[in-house]
């Protein structure tokens, strides 16, 4: 194989593997939502009260 | 129509480990917030203190925003409760009144918007903005209609439906609210699911 097939082969297997990095992120992200999203809807209304941020002195806000 | 200065984040809950298909790792997250418990601040005082003033000055308005999608299970987060009014003289000399009872200090923060007031108590920091017009609502009545009544420590709050909230943020087309779009929207969708399945 020549320098200039390798080095083809190389730039496109990087991305392919970045690809499959992402979408396992995006979908480890999605899965974790729906995570989240089951256990507030778990609770009764009345319950999903944590949902305020602190304001702080100056003007930005902390969970 | 009315446009509000409000920020907000999701949970952060990432954590984890992000692996190939052969097994091999790709990535390794961990996160401060990663146990699964909220630590945000209990809003349930705030919104018993609001109930009462509300009902004091018989003022009638409706948890709308991402406070009212929080209490349908959106896992988002928010600094200041809006609500909808129902437009008309008397009821603008009642939000006076509740600002009284609040303790705190009414504003109209967009001049241009004769509709919009804000209600200020910094030192324990309680913030409530009140608009008699929303996007994506036809009036008043409409959002009540579809209105669900949640009781917290023996106060009754209207909280807008999903539905109406998703639709508002939709039309509004702000970044801060198309940014939360699929959170409610999924929010929206595991709650039919969850109705389909107990059916």
């Amino acid at each position: 194989m020549s320098s200039k097939e390798l080095s083809k082969t190389k730039k496109t297997a990087k991305p392919a593997q970045r690809d499959l990095a992402l979408e396992t992120m995006r979908e480890a992200s999605e899965q974790e939502l729906t995570l989240m999203i089951r256990r507030q809807l778990a609770l009764p209304m009345n319950k999903r009260t944590h949902f305020l941020r602190k304001r702080l002195p100056n003007g930005g806000s902390c969970l | 129509m009315a446009h509000f200065g409000i920020s907000l984040t999701l949970f952060a809950e990432v954590r984890g480990e992000f692996r190939r298909k052969d097994g091999k790792t790709l990535a390794r997250l961990t996160s401060r917030a990663g146990s699964g418990e909220s630590r945000n601040m209990d809003a349930a005082p705030r919104l018993v203190e609001i109930a009462d003033a509300f009902a004091a000055a018989h003022l009638e308005a409706i948890l709308i925003g991402n406070a009212a999608a929080a209490l349908h299970g959106a896992p988002v987060t928010t600094l200041d409760f809006d609500f909808l009014y129902r437009a008309s003289a008397g009821n603008e000399i009642k939000l006076r009144r509740v600002a009284d009872l609040l303790g705190g200090h009414i504003t109209q923060p967009f001049p241009a918007v004769s509709t919009v007031f804000r209600i200020l108590r910094e030192d324990s920091q309680l913030q409530i903005d009140l608009t008699s017009q929303v996007h994506g609502v036809k009036s008043f009545n409409s959002l009540r209609s579809k209105a669900v009544r949640v009781e917290i420590e023996g106060r009754t709050i209207l909280v807008a439906s999903l539905p109406d909230i998703i639709r508002s943020k939709r039309e509004a087309n702000r970044p801060q609210d198309l940014a939360v779009l699929h959170v409610l929207q999924r929010t929206l969708e595991d709650q039919e699911n969850g109705q389909a399945g107990t059916a």
